[in-house]
């Protein structure tokens, strides 16, 4: 683990390197960016409101003018642009992703390294439960607790966000215990240093990375289990386009409008794909074990 | 990873392709039309005729039992375990049985039996959920062997109907091997006996070879449980399944496309509706409701959405209910009149108007007519919830209600009574409107056995949910089956499926 | 060790009756089913009558109470939709899910395994990114799309396959693909993590001096010590097939656990879903305690430090 940053301005080769390191995934990251900035400007990039319906218009292919106006991807089955729902689904799809993933690594990495930290009852009580919400299936838990709570993006990140903490919280568990192992920590605990001091100087820079690892694979896992959550119907809610709904949705007109599904699936595809494939070249790098 | 291991799990896997290939081909191309296979949505959820109510398992029960009556194609009430009957007075009914009914274990169907199926589903400890169907039967007593007396109370004038839902279990099987027994294995009169069922996967029937009426065409018949629709559809278009259940327009389109398959399509007894609060929110004021049912499109909808399939409704029930008046107009189709209604009525684009709804409904629709109600100005916001969700809501206290919901109607009786007095009458959990007028009219009509004097009620209550405007009308449901083209089957308006009335043409 | 092993069953049978609690009382917050179970026309009062009859009309601690009663005595109770004994309904699904899950082990196995030991073999070179990508096409999709997919293609326009339930042994291939593709990739990269670490190992440079092949070196060892982290993980990923096999079941009509419970959380079958929380609890617990066992064993300094 390094404990000096090596900056590109004190060391030249750096940057090359760098972006020699990246080439590989070069792809990934630009399609993985696409999608991120079509998530941030989507009012302006949208060609149409993704919301307006028009009966008359339902099930138009790709490339079909009605009344002037004109669907680029075609029209969903109530006469929606898709373009324009593919646009703010991105938005819907990666905000649900992000906050749920940010919300349980705040839990997880909280309860993980305090129960780390302090031993003793805190360490049962905090793993315990922490098995107990491990040991439901995370996608029962979310409809059961969707059942009680009602659907909606607001509930479904809360949701996904109370059922996956507890990975973040035996990993920060494990990588806590062993950060405190090391000598230098021992050290600066016998000089003294408060507990608050310790975690947050010593114990998290050190778990980070660990962290980062789960949160890279859950990201990609979180925008699939809300397009799961939405085919089961207890996603976001109409007409919020998200592309799971959509999804799930175009499922049913594979054989009339096969262009419902097939777009939001390419796009769900493309932007699982790259943050898989980015998060196992952080995974490479931060893990220690990666033989690099 | 060296080249020979390579090779040999090179080998292992051309093994196992030419393995599956072997099963593939082995495997039975398409049965025998002696198999008639459904794909339904759920599997039954029971097979005792009395401990549920669900359309996936009446599907099935309704051909392992007899009911005391039933409905022709055509939707009339007809005889079954009940030959005849006669009114002895207001409240007492006699039922004539026919004489040669056995059950499945070769003993006899008695009075005895009917009078054990009644008092067993009216039973409070019993917990059946039917019982609110025939709680209005307070005695049962057998006069003779073939000759049933059924004491109401009051005039019942929606006894005949409800009976036709009534299965006769048998007696002496039933109190022998008890209800959970009785429920895994049950036994009846019907055309088809119960052969076993492979929970989650399919059940299975066989022919009554000894059945006294018809007899079906099929040797055997298999109820298999999909939930998904897409795979329903998968299921019909490659051979697996023989009719599906629950399918939608845009469904019913994708398989007009296939050559070997066919849509089947009825009006059935369920009328889709728009339920608005009058008591409490914006929705108070006469003049949103008006507005709101001004809004709405329905021949946009159903050209639209239905494919045509479904017919416009302008009052709360279908041509096939008893009760049913020609000649409302309804509230035609007039944004603009819908818009000025809401400008007199003060209503803006602030005004917080929910929509809730559930998964069960059809969602295209909800948006639909959230679409033309922004479209005149009227801000509905959706609310999601599951089905159990929405069942709570719709019948909870007009405070906790909102302001409107989608929904369909249908009380399998085919009967004004199981319709309007549920939705309309101040005392029903589910209604949203106070109107005493409404409710002497509709409390007449449930006390006279006149089919004149019930129509007449009837109509004035038509005429006050027209001026009133408790809910708006949209549709009649048409219900859309899938099935083989050599299926012959004619769908009934009450949604029933007798195995016995399905046909195969070669 | 034993004082730890009991230590930890003791947390392990508490922390099995704090899920079964937990689930408890979260459905109930979401209401009782006798509203689902009734037709349309059913009026208030008899809307009461039968939540009387349930009992669902007592205090949540009475009920409670009576189900942890019932729970001492092995008693799951009966599901309220289908009126016979949930053991009953448990145990003959559960053999569906198991199957489902071994199929898509198999597969995620047959496929992650090779896969992620040729990654490492042929680490840097365009195979491995290749490989890479492909097992992560398998994460990368919804299961209820990639089923659809295979559906249509293999049942609908080939015509090889079901289309859907239980048909004898040809129908698990496809929902085993489905259900499988989605941890392929774990497995490939835990694999391929294994393998890298043993290459860099002395006993690799000493063997090959020696003369071994490197086929003989994989085979002989490597892949003997890979083997713990390996089956560390697939006690993991067990639990997360049981768990990703709900939407894999619903689309292809597989009779299993995963269907049910969401159909019976949607209608509200209180006993049903307690049993299948219960089952998976228990399995989940169970595996859980086995993996930290093993990494105790693995891993010294966790041993070590202040296991009081």
């Amino acid at each position: 683990m390094t404990t000096a940053d090596v900056t590109p301005a004190a060391d030249p080769g750096a940057l090359a390197r760098m972006a020699r390191e990246l080439r590989p995934i070069a792809p990934f990251l630009v399609i993985f960016l696409c999608f991120a900035l079509l998530a941030l400007l989507a009012s302006a990039i949208a060609p149409y409101n993704p919301n307006t319906q028009n009966l008359l218009a339902r099930l138009k292919p790709p490339g079909t003018a009605v009344r002037g106006i004109f669907y680029l991807l075609g029209t969903d089955e109530v006469g929606r642009d898709l373009l324009s729902r593919l646009i703010f689904g991105a938005r819907v799809s990666l905000s649900v992703a992000m906050l749920s993933v940010c919300v349980s690594t705040l839990i997880g990495t909280l309860l993980g390294t305090i129960a780390g930290f302090y031993r003793g009852a805190t360490e049962i009580i905090i793993m315990r439960f922490t098995d107990i919400v491990l040991s439901i299936p995370a996608i029962l838990l979310a409809i059961i607790t969707i059942a009680v709570l009602g659907p909606g993006l607001q509930n479904v990140v809360l949701v996904l966000g109370f059922t996956r903490w507890p990975r973040y919280a035996r990993v920060a568990y494990g990588q806590t215990l062993a950060a405190m192992g090391l000598t230098f920590m021992r050290a600066s605990a016998f000089n003294g240093a408060s507990a608050p001091r310790l975690i947050l100087r010593h114990v998290l820079p050190n778990i980070a990375g660990a962290i980062i690892v789960v949160a890279t694979l859950e990201f990609g896992l979180m925008v699939l289990f809300e397009a799961g959550l939405s085919f089961l119907g207890l996603g976001v809610q109409p007409p919020t386009p998200s592309w799971g709904s959509m999804l799930s949705v175009g499922r049913n007109y594979m054989g009339t409008a096969w262009w419902i599904a097939t777009f939001p699936g390419i796009c769900l595809f493309l932007l699982v794909l790259s943050i898989n494939v980015i998060g196992d070249r952080l995974r490479d790098r931060l893990d220690p074990r990666s033989g690099r | 990873m060296g080249k020979m291991q390579r090779r040999t799990r090179l080998r292992l896997l051309g093994l196992g392709i030419l393995g599956l290939a072997a099963t593939v081909l082995a495997g039975p191309a398409n049965a025998a039309k002696d198999v008639l296979v459904i794909d339904l949505v759920q599997e039954p959820s029971s097979l005792d005729p009395h401990v549920q109510w669900n359309p996936d398992s009446y599907f099935v029960y309704r051909n392992i039992f007899d009911n005391m009556l039933t409905r022709d194609n055509d939707g009339k009430i007809v005889p079954q375990v009940a030959a005849a009957w006669r009114q002895v007075d207001d409240s007492t009914t006699e039922f004539t049985l026919r004489g040669d009914i056995k059950f499945h274990d070769g003993s006899a169907l008695t009075a005895d039996d009917v009078v054990f199926s009644v008092k067993r589903i009216t039973d409070a400890a019993f917990k059946s959920p039917q019982r609110d169907q025939f709680n209005k039967i307070v005695d049962a007593t057998a006069v003779s062997p073939t000759v049933v007396r059924l004491k109401t109370e009051g005039p019942y004038p929606v006894l005949l109907a409800q009976l036709t839902k009534l299965s006769i279990v048998p007696k002496a099987y039933v109190t022998q091997v008890g209800n959970e027994r009785f429920n895994q294995a049950p036994l009846g009169s019907g055309p088809y006996k119960f052969i076993s069922i492979q929970r989650g996967v399919k059940t299975t029937l066989a022919r009554n070879d000894a059945y006294w009426g018809d007899k079906g065409l099929f040797a055997t018949a298999e109820f298999h449980a999909v939930p998904d629709p897409a795979t329903r559809v998968a299921d019909l278009r490659s051979g697996k399944a023989d009719l599906i259940v629950t399918i939608n327009a845009d469904i019913a389109d994708e398989l007009k496309k296939d050559g070997k398959v066919k849509v089947l399509s009825v009006l059935s007894e369920r009328v889709a509706y728009f339920h608005l609060n009058s008591l409490a929110g914006p929705t108070k004021d006469l003049k949103v409701r008006r507005a709101i049912a001004h809004a709405i499109d329905r021949q946009g909808i159903i050209d639209g959405l239905m494919h045509g399939y479904d017919k416009p409704a302008t009052i709360m029930l279908a041509p096939v209910h008893v009760g049913y008046v020609e000649g409302f107009k309804g509230h035609a189709y007039d944004p603009a009149k819908a818009k000025a209604l809401l400008k007199e009525a003060g209503i803006t684009p602030q005004t917080p108007f929910t929509l809730f709804t559930a998964p069960t409904f059809d969602q295209r629709v909800v948006q639909a007519i959230q679409q033309m109600l922004i479209d005149v100005g009227i801000n509905a916001t959706i609310t999601t919830s599951d089905f159990a969700g929405w069942l709570k809501r719709a019948q909870s206290s007009p405070a906790e209600f909102g302001e409107m919901t989608f929904s369909r109607w249908s009380c399998g009786c085919q009967d004004a009574d199981g319709v309007l007095f549920p939705l309309y009458h101040s005392s029903s959990q589910w209604a949203k409107s106070n109107d005493p007028a409404m409710d002497k009219e509709l409390e007449a009509a449930r006390a006279s056995l006149d089919p004149a004097v019930r129509l007449a009620h009837y109509r004035r209550v038509h005429e006050i949910a027209e001026a009133t405007v408790p809910l708006v009308p949209l549709y009649q449901v048409a219900i859309l089956y899938g099935a083989r083209k050599e299926l012959r089957w004619t769908p009934t308006p009450n949604e029933s499926f007798f195995i016995n009335r399905v046909g195969w043409q070669d | 060790m034993g004082r730890f092993l009991l230590k930890r069953l003791v947390q392990s049978a508490i922390a099995i009756l704090g899920t079964v609690t937990l689930i408890f009382f979260i459905q109930r917050l979401a209401g009782d089913p006798t509203l689902l179970m009734l037709p349309e026309g059913a009026t208030r009062e008899d809307i009461e009558i039968l939540r009387h009859q349930l009992g669902f009309d007592r205090p949540l601690i009475v009920q409670y109470l009576e189900y942890i009663a019932q729970l001492a005595h092995f008693d799951l109770g009966q599901s309220l939709v289908q009126r016979v004994p949930v053991a009953d309904i448990i145990a003959a699904r559960l053999p569906y899910t198991l199957c489902l899950a071994a199929g898509a082990l198999l597969v995620a196995v047959g496929v992650g395994l090779p896969a992620g030991i040729l990654m490492a073999v042929r680490r840097g070179s365009a195979l491995e990114r290749a490989l890479m990508a492909l097992v992560l096409v398998g994460q990368s999709m919804p299961t209820f799309w990639s089923g659809i997919l295979l559906i249509m293609l293999f049942a609908v326009t080939l015509g090889i396959m079901p289309s859907s339930g239980v048909d004898g042994v040809r129908s698990v291939v496809l929902p085993a693909i489905a259900l499988g593709a989605l941890t392929m990739a774990t497995y490939a990269r835990v694999a391929r993590t294994a393998v890298l670490e043993e290459l860099e190992r002395d006993y690799v440079s000493t063997a090959r001096a020696k003369g071994l092949s490197f086929r003989r070196v994989v085979t002989r060892h490597i892949l003997r010590n890979a083997a713990t982290p390996i089956i560390t993980i697939s006690a993991l990923e067990i639990a997360n097939l049981l768990a990703g096999a709900v939407i894999v079941e619903t689309v292809f009509a597989w009779p299993g656990l995963g269907q049910l419970a969401v159909q019976s959380i949607a209608a509200r079958d209180f006993p049903i879903v307690q049993a299948i929380v219960l089952l998976s609890a228990f399995v989940s617990i169970a595996l859980n305690l086995v993996a930290d066992l093993l990494y105790s064993v693995v891993d010294p300094r966790i041993r070590l430090e202040g296991r009081a």
